[in-house]
């Protein structure tokens, strides 16, 4: 089937089988930020936005972003560099893998305007894993971000 | 793999009628890993972009939410907040932040998981489902669509919408789980207790979410006695003894929530 939709603000076209995983498609389109964790929702190494909606790209089926606007981290680097300053001062990365996901999880909180205090970001970081950093740096990162 | 794309509700109960064995995808959380693991599935017929199927709504004393009303639109709806907090409470629970921004209402019932959350919280409100087929619409309680694991009888029919009584009285919702969040329910309670009596449903506790009726007569009738709750619990509830835990924790766990649901139930 034919898919046309925007990844960060560029028409992409795509002939693809319904079935196909949306992670595959902008992976393919050369977005590797978009990180293939767990395929089954549970890391969301794999977060984009759908529309303004953050999601997760391995449950995600191609038909179902027709039409959509699709915004990974690749999109957002003007938008997200206050957050990825402080996840580098605080050390809250270790092999990166996840990174991206809480980036884009960090900068959805935060421009919702989410509070800043630890119980609400460990709530708010449900969807991501990370299994190097034991999430201590990641919410200090976040707590800090300069506005 | 057919797929097919439905742009209003006619289509979709056309194709239903064609396809009767066809899967309908809304949120595509579970139907997504489904494929994967079972490509050959015939049919696909999409109505995620059916407008009809969306937003909430409140009608008189219920509230009207469309069957592709996603988890985080429940959990962020001043309405349901306000009218339907157990509901809010179970959203809060339900998956994580991305998942909530897909999983649908509608598509949580129909996959009729019995560890499905929002299915036992809508059956502990005596939920109602509207129905949809070639034959026009009816409304059922939803505690009688299912027919076993993963069963429903939904014949040729899409669910259009899930119409709830707002809440009275006092009210109870946990769920227990490996994890704090991102969970699945290894046992959940939901309860509300009103002028009509106790309402009482759970998730893993049976193969398809009931309401637990002898329990429900046994606290309308003033008895709080632990041997008697537990006699009811073991009457009304048949949770599978599987990987994610034993049948004796899942009744254990549910008594101790019935308990607290009692001591400390939450006041609307």
């Amino acid at each position: 089937m034919q898919i046309t939709c925007t990844i960060n603000g560029k028409i992409h076209r795509f002939d693809c089988a319904p079935e196909t995983r949306v992670l595959d498609l902008v992976r393919d389109a050369g977005m590797t930020s978009v990180k293939a964790g767990c395929g089954e929702g549970e890391c969301g190494a794999c977060s984009l936005f759908v529309n303004g909606r953050l999601v997760n790209a391995c449950l995600l089926l191609a038909p179902q972003i027709h039409d959509a606007e699709i915004v990974t981290l690749e999109g957002l680097q003007e938008e997200t560099a206050a957050i990825r300053e402080s996840f580098a001062e605080h050390g809250a990365v270790q092999c990166g893998f996840c990174t991206p996901g809480f980036v884009l999880r960090a900068y959805d909180y935060l421009s919702h305007g989410g509070e800043r205090s630890e119980e609400a970001i460990r709530a708010a970081l449900d969807g991501n894993l990370c299994r190097c950093t034991g999430y201590k740096k990641i919410v200090e990162a976040i707590t800090k971000v300069k506005s | 793999m057919n797929y097919l794309r439905a742009t209003n509700l006619g289509e979709v109960t056309a194709l239903l009628e064609e396809y009767p064995e066809a899967l309908l995808l809304c949120g595509s959380t579970d139907a997504a890993l489904q494929l994967r693991h079972r490509p050959e599935t015939a049919t696909l017929i999409d109505i995620h972009a059916l407008e009809e199927l969306k937003g909430v709504s409140a009608e008189g004393d219920r509230m009207r939410i469309g069957t592709l009303v996603t988890l985080n639109e429940l959990l962020y709806s001043d309405a349901v907040r306000e009218s339907l907090p157990l509901l809010a409470a179970c959203a809060d629970t339900f998956g994580s932040h991305q998942i909530r921004n897909l999983a649908t209402v509608g598509g949580n019932i129909a996959n009729a998981s019995p560890a499905a959350d929002l299915t036992a919280a809508l059956v502990a409100l005596e939920a109602s489902v509207t129905l949809a087929s070639q034959d026009g619409e009816r409304s059922v309680p939803l505690e009688t669509l299912f027919c076993g694991y993963k069963c429903t009888k939904l014949d040729h029919e899409l669910i259009t919408a899930v119409t709830v009584p707002l809440q009275t009285g006092s009210w109870y919702y946990r769920k227990a789980g490996m994890r704090e969040r991102l969970n699945i329910a290894k046992v959940s309670i939901a309860l509300t207790h009103g002028s009509g009596g106790f309402r009482i449903s759970g998730a893993s506790l049976g193969p398809s979410p009931v309401r637990f009726r002898t329990l429900e007569a046994l606290l309308d009738g003033g008895v709080y006695d632990d041997a008697a709750i537990k006699a009811a619990l073991e009457n009304d509830a048949d949770p599978s003894g599987g990987y994610r835990s034993t049948k004796a924790y899942r009744l254990r766990v549910a008594f101790n929530m019935i308990k607290e649901a009692l001591s400390q139930p939450e006041e609307r």
